[in-house]
């Protein structure tokens, strides 16, 4: 948005954004189209798109004259949001995918510097021709939200979504998403999708997809790939295997990790092998032949989820108090960040003992895991660990934290018994907990 | 060739001698060799508002390509490999451009906006250019005649080609974001091409005047717009030296009248610049820029840049050269040559560090060196100061300076003391010297100016002129002239 004063005088020269205007200030002549006011910046610079392409921004002061020159431009409109089908090929499978926000497919107006987001099955057939050679394609986007906005709320209507189309007949299901939080929404779907009888990968880009170098085509077409063609009925993050644009990994989803703020392959497994590796073309290499196989069943959503669950980091000088502040609000199990093989402080005023007991003796549940991520919590080695485990908590094995925390929020959502709780936590349901590890 | 009415324009790039690169901390200095490693990228079709078509094109040109990109030490990370963010813009480098936009008396926008341009063979990363405009509207004063500049602007430069085979193209990461300058004149008429070469000429006078710009082979890149009465507009890449303006754009003017006068039509399109002045075909005239912002970076507002550029804005060509006349005493003929060289601006440097006469320096940087670049020798700066200082603090004579330097182009490894040695210069004691002069006494004549010329090629640069007429002096009395 541009200043009040800029504004003001824009619409008493009936001037829009997309107008051809010229600005003149003294000496200085700027030509060009009238641009949107970006929010960084100093908004009461005009920023005026030039004959070349080129945006420059000019300070409005009083002796600057602006005029009209020329009428505006169509500017894009995104399209409806409703599911479509495009069939390239009958004796292809169909794939669904399912939007969640974010895009796998934009349009540049190249006139006014707008990127247009786009979700029609048509656009992204458009920008990933690869497709066409792969799967016929359903896409209809559920949502549009940030992978930081995602709320447990949010991961129960995608778990129903994916287990509508799994059950009515599509080949395997593909959801967009934002990265940042993506690992959430794939331990989430693992738990919540049971009898999954066929391949969901959850998909997301790391390079917008209004670039030539974007990696979204090639994650789609990897995730089709996969999708239509493996035998693999579990959730997985299809997502760059290196720095390269050779080869997507599928990651188990409670066991896939985001670990670098910006690289393609930023998605790493923890404690377990990628199950394959993905070419664009039908190729895969099956690395990890630890997977539930494709079936006939139908799947059925199992969503109940108790949210009142919080995922505490042990740091020095953490303050015991964190844990009266959760316990007063009425939540119902805690999960901790722990250092190392699973320690928490048991000294003096920061000893977290006497609040952990508490949390015990009050019916709630305490699940300790590593901030190490890599390799397996252990409860007798160290004297202090052995404090914690008499006081009655769950050691979460070579669980990730995160994982830790959504698998507590749907064991809570079945019982509150604390010794039927300890047994679902140190149950292997989807993957999570691994036998061995190195 | 005949006389017609020309049309051409300047696009000139600069690379900036600057510590960094423009939107990371990689340094800018290109002298790693060996690749750590290569990561291999494919290019998707760009989206567009032309629609299927475009896209499909585009898409078929990149299906078969792959691209290689070379990872260096030091000089590449995760923002040339585009694996992160851009960094903002480094200061030095925008100090430096501001500084032309106000040397070439650019309007400099409030805001400064970085656009990315849509660039699809694997030259860039992203797939797209990050540029910007800093200054518009600026002039050249040339032969009392303003030459419009119309734009000058910063952008990083491209990654440099290594090979290409079998749908396989290589490039070395480590040129991608070094900060160039790029500096555009508007349409120039009623010049002929010398004058044009000139323009380019003087255009690059000016930029260097920063201090800021890189000195080796393809540092500065030009290329040349021409066109005749009834042909079209040419864009020719890559003219590879200043001295090659003139011919080249001679060369186009022909190719253009020989295929009007066959009454063929002359197409608008881009040719690159052979070494011989000649051009070939490369791609049909590029549409319109496709430009879109670059959101990750905010505007740069430029008030408080102005004023540090403004304060620390190089002295005008014109007030150096009234300078240099009168400080220095220089002949036109000189400043002339040290115009034409490449150490215009390193002459001042030197003579205040040395307690050498000007024009000394001023022949050695004009002359000796533009003899031996004729011949093909190149003498790196640091050296040739070093000669200076050796002849400053007498360890080597005038006459052996040309001889030194020509070695020292052979063997840039070597110091001046090395080519002393090898080349046999040491000084003389004097009493050789006096050997050879009562040598050439005994000769037979006593003629003052014979016995000097005759010592002189007898010792040939192992001693200086002056010591041996003082030495002849002594021994024979005098100067009988």
């Amino acid at each position: 948005m541009y200043s009040k004063e800029i504004e003001r005088i824009l619409e008493k020269k009936k001037i829009r954004v997309g107008d051809k205007i010229r600005v003149l200030k003294g000496k200085e002549v700027y030509e060009g189209i009238l641009m949107p006011r970006i929010e960084m910046g100093d908004t009461s610079c005009l920023v005026v798109k030039l004959s070349n392409g080129y945006n420059v921004g000019v300070k409005f002061e009083k002796n600057v004259k602006i005029e009209k020159i020329g009428r505006g431009l169509k500017v894009f409109k995104e399209k409806k949001k409703e599911a479509k089908k495009v069939i390239f090929d009958k004796n292809l499978p169909t794939i669904s995918i399912l939007g969640t926000g974010g895009t796998i497919a934009s349009r540049i107006d190249y006139r006014t510097g707008g990127v247009y987001a786009s979700f029609s099955p048509e656009d992204i057939a458009l920008q990933i021709p690869e497709l066409k050679e792969i799967a016929n394609i359903k896409a209809e986007e559920i949502m549009s939200v940030m992978s930081e906005d995602m709320t447990p709320e949010r991961w129960r209507l995608i778990a129903r979504k994916v287990a509508k189309d799994a059950n009515a007949g599509y080949r395997g299901i593909i959801v967009t998403h934002g990265t940042d939080t993506m690992h959430y929404t794939a331990a989430a779907l693992s738990f919540m999708l049971k009898d999954l009888a066929c391949p969901v990968a959850l998909v997301g880009s790391q390079r917008s997809s209004d670039r030539g170098s974007s990696d979204a085509a090639m994650n789609v077409a990897c995730a089709a790939n996969f999708v239509a063609n493996s035998d693999v009925a579990e959730v997985c993050i299809v997502m760059h295997g290196s720095m390269s644009d050779d080869y997507c990994l599928a990651i188990r989803g409670t066991k896939a990790r985001k670990m670098h703020t910006s690289r393609r392959d930023a998605f790493k497994p923890i404690n377990d092998e990628p199950i394959a590796k993905i070419y664009r073309d039908r190729k895969i290499e099956i690395l990890n032949e630890n997977y539930r196989k494709r079936s006939g069943k139908k799947v059925k959503v199992d969503d109940k989820l108790e949210t009142k669950v919080a995922l505490i980091k042990v740091y020095p000088g953490l303050d015991p108090e964190i844990f009266d502040f959760y316990l007063g609000k009425g939540y119902k199990g805690l999960v901790l960040e722990a250092t190392g093989l699973g320690h928490a402080p048991t000294l003096g005023r920061f000893s977290l003992l006497p609040k952990i007991e508490k949390a015990v003796e009050a019916g709630v549940p305490v699940v300790v895991t590593s901030q190490c991520l890599y390799g397996r919590t252990h409860p007798t080695v160290y004297h202090n660990l052995r404090e914690l485990l008499k006081r009655g908590v769950i050691f979460g094995e070579d669980m990730l934290p995160e994982v830790a925390y959504i698998k507590l929020m749907y064991v809570l959502g079945k019982t509150r018994n604390l010794e039927k709780i300890r047994e679902l936590m140190l149950t292997n349901m989807c993957g999570e907990i691994s036998e061995r590890t190195i | 060739m005949e006389k017609v009415s020309l049309k051409a324009g300047l696009e000139i790039h600069f690379q900036l001698d600057v510590k960094k690169k423009l939107f990371c901390n990689c340094s800018a200095a290109m002298t790693q060799k060996n690749p750590l490693l290569v990561v291999e990228r494919k290019l998707r079709p760009v989206p567009s508002e032309l629609g299927e078509v475009d896209v499909a094109a585009q898409f078929e040109f990149l299906r078969d390509r792959t691209f290689l990109y070379q990872v260096f030490k030091d000089e590449v990370c995760g923002v040339e490999l585009d694996e992160e963010p851009p960094h903002p813009v480094n200061q030095e480098a925008l100090l430096v451009a501001l500084q032309v936009a106000l040397l070439f008396n650019c309007s400099v926008p409030e805001e400064i906006h970085v656009m990315r341009k849509t660039v699809i063979d694997g030259s860039n990363t992203t797939g797209f250019q990050r540029t910007m405009i800093v200054g518009k509207d600026g002039y050249l004063n040339y032969k009392g005649v303003k030459i419009p500049i119309t734009y000058v602007s910063l952008e990083e430069d491209a990654a440099a080609k290594v090979e290409e085979k079998e749908g396989k193209v290589v490039y070395r990461l480590n040129r991608l974001g070094v900060p160039l300058v790029e500096v555009d004149t508007g349409i120039i008429e009623g010049f002929s091409p010398k004058e044009i070469e000139e323009i380019a000429y003087t255009i690059g006078l000016v930029v260097r005047s920063t201090r800021k710009i890189k000195r080796a082979i393809g540092a500065i890149r030009q290329d040349v717009n021409v066109s005749v009465p009834g042909g079209a507009r040419v864009e020719i890449k890559g003219v590879q030296s200043l001295g090659l303006i003139s011919r080249t754009i001679e060369l186009e003017v022909e190719r253009q009248l020989n295929l009007l006068k066959r009454k063929e039509k002359v197409e608008p399109e881009t040719r690159c610049a052979k070494p011989d002045g000649t051009t070939e075909f490369m791609r049909p005239l590029p549409g319109e820029n496709r430009m879109y912002p670059e959101t990750d970076i905010p505007p740069i507002l430029t008030k408080e840049l102005l004023k540090i550029a403004s304060k620390t804005l190089p002295e005008s060509i014109d007030k150096k050269l009234e300078r240099f006349r009168k400080a220095y005493k220089l002949s036109e003929e000189l400043i002339s040559g040290l115009l034409k060289s490449d150490f215009f601006f390193t002459f001042e440097d030197f003579v205040k560090k040395l307690k050498l006469e000007p024009k000394l320096v001023a022949n050695v940087l004009a002359n000796l060196l533009k003899d031996l670049r004729r011949r093909g020798l190149e003498v790196e700066e640091g050296k040739v100061f070093e000669v200076l200082k050796a002849l400053e603090e007498k360890r080597i004579t005038k006459e052996s300076v040309a001889e030194i330097l020509a070695y020292l182009a052979k063997n840039p490894e070597k110091s001046v003391e090395d080519a002393v040695k090898d080349l046999n210069l040491q000084l003389l004691p004097e009493e050789e010297i006096e050997r050879i002069v009562k040598d050439v006494i005994e000769s037979g004549t006593k003629n003052f100016d014979f016995v000097v010329k005759a010592t002189m090629s007898r010792v040939r640069g192992k001693a200086d002129v002056q010591a041996v007429m003082k030495i002849i002096k002594r021994l024979i009395g005098g100067n009988e002239n």
